[in-house]
């Protein structure tokens, strides 16, 4: 009972310290992480296993963390390993594509494709949003997209917010499509022994009715304005050259090659056998070994405070897992629901969504990972089933908000910064209403399809 | 003047920093910048400075905001950043100038033309002045007074080390309601002309030591 107790205090402590800022966020999960192993594992439970488990490094020696040989397994609990080396060789791959001047070549190429007219830049931008955050962390996407947004729209005349705001939504929304595209949806998968294909044909399937609908109601409402304003557009010879974009040719062909490796590794991960984490390793060596002129820079940029963060998180988590505490949730939601599982799915998928518009999605899903199983095992509930339904969950509801998901705070900060400030008000008038759009589309094509 | 000159003025609310700051701009031949910078921003970036006025001066509110890896989903940290640059350039372009609170004391720090006051004042004077300024009721007058002022500290905290209003900060804290806004302009105006000669007067001496 008192492990119990302090678990929960250190992970609402955890929490409240993340949403205040007062410390850089992986500072608070690893104090928190460690307070967890020495109060709750040592001196409350006594127990080493948990403190061994929790750790997990033994899962880096097993082959099966390497190569599942066509045969899916599933994490062990604790510090979720194949997750931080997967996230660490993706930032090297990003990272090494940025270098090279791939996402901003892509940008203009596009909008050269529709010969420099605001709507149609609108619509493909919100579509290639989706697209790459399939594959590519969304923050990274926001980031080059949204800066491209900004320099187009003060070329053409227009207001950058309607469009970067689509942008984000959209690349929220593609993230939820695969296993890459979003950090929840790398934990889900790990844990869960997921392939890359079942996330396509599940979520993916619901990210894709739910895209269509969100391009029909951002283009009705934001169509008028941009047409407008596109009618005072600069001249042709002023529009900024894709070409120059590229700072070296063949580290951008070599770079693009990588993607495509990463891309083809992770469509054919159920086949090929490998798992997540040996990709990771994989597009990161060849990565550095391509661009080895810069290889001591990519490796400098990786963002290890995000590394840091989750490793620490990943022990918070373990802490109430292992004291049964997220039992108690499932046995709460169990209760609830009445066993009604339709019923089950509603919650969990409103909840997430809901509490992904506040807080952050990624410490969120991986609370609730072992809530569903423990629901599964409990009620009989078909585990995969929850797992899209968190998933979407998690991924969509931080669209509601402005600091609901990463993108989201990276996307508003570019625009604020070249003077286009979006506050809340401008923020959720258009984003909110398509959240719960998406939200709902996804209930229904749960229900339809696993019901 | 041949050399750079910034005066930087912080202020409570209702103390007269404002006209305090306008007033030596004026005597000074200076250009003053308070919340014109907005639009000076808007001008030359073509930009619409109603949006960009909305978030002037305003804190970062601590449970709807959020910061990722250097980016901030705050418009008003957004927009003290736009200004925060702007003045910089102007500073770095060797352009003189008045400037009215928006942290300019820790902005401009590096600049040794830089001088720094900041105005306060006593409750009654400041809540009468205010009382005036707005037409309000004594109670609405004190609430303004002690929102905007929990503002402005706020807005100063989030983006400086120094606390404002930190006496330490600055080169003078002068309390508006002893002298009027006159008689502290008077202060000002030879406390600026004396720290001038005197460096003046070390900027020559440093230049006949060197060989």
């Amino acid at each position: 009972m008192i492990s119990q107790i302090l678990a929960v205090v250190i992970f609402l402590a955890m929490f409240a310290l993340i949403i205040s800022e007062k410390l850089e966020r992986h500072y608070i999960t690893l104090g928190c992480g460690a307070l967890m192993l020495i109060l709750v594992f040592g001196f409350c439970m006594k127990s080493m296993d948990a403190v061994i488990n929790t750790l997990s490094i033994h899962s880096l020696f097993q082959p099966g963390f390497w190569y599942t040989g066509n045969a899916a397994s599933e994490g062990s609990t604790g510090i979720n390993w194949e997750t931080i080396l997967f996230i660490a060789g993706m930032m090297i791959m990003v990272e090494g594509l940025g270098k090279a001047g791939f996402f901003r070549w892509l940008c203009l190429q596009l909008a050269g494709m529709v010969h420099y007219r605001p709507v149609p830049i609108f619509l493909t931008f919100m579509i290639m949003s989706a697209f790459l955050s399939m594959f590519i962390d969304s923050i990274t996407v926001i980031l080059f997209l949204s800066a491209v947004t900004v320099e187009l729209c003060h070329l053409l005349h227009c207001n950058p917010v309607p469009m970067i705001l689509s942008e984000i939504f959209c690349a929220n929304l593609g993230g939820s499509a695969t296993m890459c595209g979003d950090p929840p949806n790398i934990i889900i998968g790990t844990s869960l022994g997921l392939t890359f294909g079942d996330f396509l044909s599940n979520t993916g399937v619901m990210a894709g009715v739910s895209l269509i609908v969100t391009v029909v109601y951002f283009y009705l409402c934001f169509h008028k304005e941009l047409a407008a304003s596109g009618k005072t557009a600069t001249s042709a010879e002023h529009y900024p050259d894709p070409a120059e974009a590229i700072t070296d040719r063949k580290e951008f062909l070599s770079s693009t090659a990588v993607f495509a490796i990463a891309v083809i590794l992770l469509v054919t991960h159920a086949i090929t056998g490998l798992t997540v984490s040996s990709i990771g390793v994989l597009i990161a060596v060849l990565t550095l070994l391509i661009q080895h002129r810069h290889a001591k820079e990519l490796l400098r940029k990786v963002d290890y405070k995000t590394l840091l963060f989750f490793i620490g998180l990943f022990v918070v988590v373990s802490g109430l897992e292992q004291t049964g505490v997220l039992k108690i949730i499932a046995s709460f939601i169990s209760k609830a629901s009445g066993s009604n599982t339709m019923l089950m799915a509603a919650i969990i998928l409103w909840i997430s969504a809901v509490a992904s518009a506040f807080i952050d999605n990624i410490p969120f899903a991986a609370t609730m990972l072992p809530v569903i199983k423990s629901l599964s095992a409990v009620q009989g509930a078909d585990l995969s089933m929850l797992a899209w339904t968190l998933s979407m969950g998690t991924d969509i509801g931080g669209s509601a908000t402005p600091i609901g998901a990463s993108a989201n705070v990276v996307g508003i900060s570019v625009s604020s910064r070249e003077g286009h400030p979006i506050g809340w008000g401008a923020y959720c008038k258009y984003s909110a209403p398509a959240t719960i759009l998406v939200v709902a589309i996804s209930m229904i094509c749960i229900y339809i399809r696993y019901f | 003047m041949n050399q750079q000159l910034i005066v930087s003025v912080g202020r409570e609310f209702g103390s007269g920093g404002h006209e305090i700051a306008a007033c030596l701009a004026d005597r000074l031949n200076l250009k003053l910048y308070d919340h014109n910078l907005l639009d000076e921003i808007a001008h030359e970036q073509e930009l619409d400075s109603a949006v960009l006025h909305r978030y002037d001066e305003k804190p970062r509110r601590l449970f709807l905001s959020r910061n990722e890896n250097g980016y901030s989903s705050s418009a008003e940290v957004s927009v003290a950043c736009l200004q925060f640059e702007y003045l910089k350039r102007k500073a770095e372009d060797g352009e003189s100038f008045v400037v009215v609170g928006r942290c300019a004391e820790t902005v401009l720090q590096q600049f040794p033309g830089l001088v720094s006051f900041f105005i306060v004042g006593d409750p009654e004077i400041k809540c009468a002045r205010i009382r005036n300024l707005y037409h309000l009721t004594e109670k609405e007058a004190l609430h303004k007074m002690q929102r905007h002022d929990q503002y402005r500290k706020k807005y100063h905290n989030y983006f400086c080390a120094d606390r404002w209003g930190d006496s330490r900060t600055y080169d003078l804290c002068v309390n508006s309601s002893r002298l009027g806004i006159e008689g502290t302009a008077d202060l000002l105006e030879t406390y600026i002309r004396n720290k001038r000669k005197i460096q003046g007067t070390a900027d020559t001496a440093s230049r006949e030591e060197l060989p």
